[in-house]
């Protein structure tokens, strides 16, 4: 008998399904509708469970809209750009964590934590002052050095756990058999280690994607990305061109959801973190 | 981890090792050196300049109102801050925000978790799907979609204004906030407490099952045990990433009292006095680091018994 025992009564256990399925459901999903109804809302008057004019005018203002237009680019090159610096400094970082032997390693691993535990708005004005002496302030540069510290415990964490997965005994046999270091590091080592790394790449995107704050201080004027677009339209615009936006911005979300679901269920992000 | 290919004390031995120490070291200071330039060098710039060292070169600080200046460093500004009600308020709400957060994250998702393990049908597989979604959904993104549900004159509003029933919104209050930390905090902590259980084989539970231990007794002694680190990681982090949340309480949060994190962005901008505003940030990370070290001695402490 497992813990929850009354799962094992089949008809109980329909029903606690029913409700916890429902009561998710409402929970983490009826909000993202709410706002859905609202993109392609004219008025919605309250108590009304639906729009009561529908239309389509607000996407038309949202794709005609410049700013927008230069929000999406800035999104779009920026947070690649992050995660493949990110993935460049942290991912041989991540293979010496798991496979060297060095003074401090602990040390190291886990002082990443530290991009986590500062408060970021006090950061982000620091490096802000940092960055004026090296003029980076409101250039891309500076914008992708911010969104990098967020990545950094991802990028590091979950693929070091991916490279402790890799059997020697198999990088052994492969080299016994007359494999060099770089065919089996390749050949092996990589292809097994991948699943984690693209939790890593995935996550380190998505961090780099959502990063309103620090943009916000380092890239005003010129760098606005679709997060920092949106704390404007939320305070700014009427209720559906906040709603059209979203789901704009949701999109790539929702599609990077899709491909990385079986990896992160299977435990690959887990693993990095109880590592 | 030993390799016992050859014996210790060789020449060659000890050189491939200092060989193999040196990349180590140099492949692990990327991302460190990362760290020293983007973290720890601001937050020492910040730490000092909360205790009464103002630099000339940086405009942000130098032109700030009501600044204490001090040819040595001085607790000036703490003591301001601790004698201020409104930063008693603020620091009361910041930390029963992160207390409530953190309890109904744990609870909630190590229920999902138990369920999701235990549990083999099409609504455990529903749930598996469920509990992902705000992974994926940028947080400035929830939180405007938790307001137009949640609300005043939202759509759960209007549903009970149907139903004939009073609601009062939790948009704009404490409530509000924690509101979307769970929502926002559920699937990391879902996924790494589900991970423990995972290695909870079935016939374990079975077995102490059959021997008559009651369901409690089964949770206490086995699957908690299991489960210790997983637990203490979702709390570190749920903690420490709803202590120095920004955008929930900013666009939830009421105006006043806020959390420090809102309170630091109005000090820097609307009243321009960033010292406070930094003694803020050095306060809240020194909360945080109390709870990262017991993540250390967590972590660490496992290690030692799984070598």
């Amino acid at each position: 008998m497992s813990p929850l025992w009354f799962l094992k009564v089949s008809a109980l256990r329909r029903v606690f399904g029913v409700v916890l399925v429902a009561a998710m459901g409402v929970f983490l999903l009826m909000p993202l509708l709410t706002m859905a109804l609202w993109a392609f809302a004219q008025t919605w008057q309250y108590p009304s469970l639906a729009p009561t004019v529908y239309s389509l005018k607000w996407w038309a203002w949202v794709f005609q809209n410049g700013d927008v237009g230069h929000a999406v680019f800035y999104s779009f090159t920026t947070a690649p750009v992050v995660t493949l610096l990110s993935a460049v400094i942290c991912l041989p970082a991540a293979y010496a964590f798991s496979r060297l032997r060095f003074p401090g390693k602990r040390f190291f691993f886990v002082s990443l934590l530290a991009t986590n535990a500062f408060p970021k708005f006090g950061l982000y004005i620091s490096i802000a002052t940092l960055f004026y002496r090296l003029n980076l302030m409101s250039t891309f540069v500076g914008v992708v050095l911010i969104q990098l510290i967020n990545t950094l415990v991802f990028m590091t964490w979950i693929p070091a756990a991916g490279f402790d997965g890799v059997g020697r005994e198999l990088e052994e046999a492969a080299r016994d058999a007359g494999a060099g270091p770089m065919r089996v590091f390749f050949r092996i080592t990589l292809p097994i280690a991948l699943p984690s790394i693209i939790v890593a790449a995935v996550l380190a995107f998505l961090a780099a994607f959502d990063e309103a704050q620090g943009t916000l201080v380092v890239g005003l004027p010129n760098i606005v990305t679709m997060p920092v677009l949106m704390y404007r339209l939320v305070s700014n615009y009427p209720e559906p061109v906040s709603a059209v936006f979203s789901i704009l911005l949701a999109i790539p979300s929702i599609i990077l959801l899709l491909f990385a679901r079986r990896y992160l269920i299977a435990g690959y992000l887990a693993a990095g973190f109880t590592r | 981890m030993g390799n016992a290919r050859q014996l210790p004390g060789q020449p060659y031995e000890r050189r491939s090792r200092l060989k193999e120490g040196v990349l180590g070291l140099a492949l692990a200071l990327l991302p460190f050196a990362v760290l020293v330039a983007l973290v720890v060098i601001p937050a020492i710039d910040s730490l000092l300049f909360s205790l009464g060292q103002i630099p000339k070169n940086n405009v942000a600080f130098s032109t700030g109102m009501h600044l204490i200046s001090s040819p040595h460093l001085t607790l000036a500004v703490y003591r301001n801050l601790f004698a201020s009600k409104y930063f008693a308020a603020d620091l009361a709400l910041t930390l029963s925000v992160t207390l409530f957060s953190v309890i109904l994250v744990v609870v909630v998702s190590y229920g999902l978790a138990l369920y999701v393990r235990f549990t083999h049908d099409r609504f455990s597989r529903l749930v598996r799907s469920l509990y992902l979604v705000p992974m994926f959904i940028p947080i400035v993104i929830a939180s405007y979609a938790l307001i137009t549900f949640w609300g005043d004159h939202g759509f759960l509003n209007a549903v009970f204004s149907h139903l004939g029933l009073a609601f009062s919104t939790p948009i704009f209050h404490e409530a509000g906030i924690v509101l979307g930390q769970v929502w926002q905090g559920i699937p990391f902590a879902v996924l790494l407490l589900g991970s423990g259980l995972d290695n909870i084989a079935e016939e374990q539970i079975e077995a102490a099952r059959d021997v008559g231990a009651r369901m409690f007794t089964v949770f206490r002694k086995i699957v908690l045990p299991l489960n210790l680190v997983p637990l203490l990681i979702v709390t570190t982090f749920t903690f420490i990433g709803v202590m120095g949340s920004f955008t929930v309480p900013y666009l939830i949060g009421p105006n006043a009292p806020q959390m420090l994190s809102v309170e630091m962005s109005s000090h820097f901008g609307d009243y321009n006095q960033p010292q406070p505003a930094v003694a803020m940030a050095i306060v809240t990370f020194v909360i945080a680091a109390i709870a990262g070290a017991a993540y250390v001695w967590g972590t660490s402490r496992d290690e030692r018994k799984s070598r």
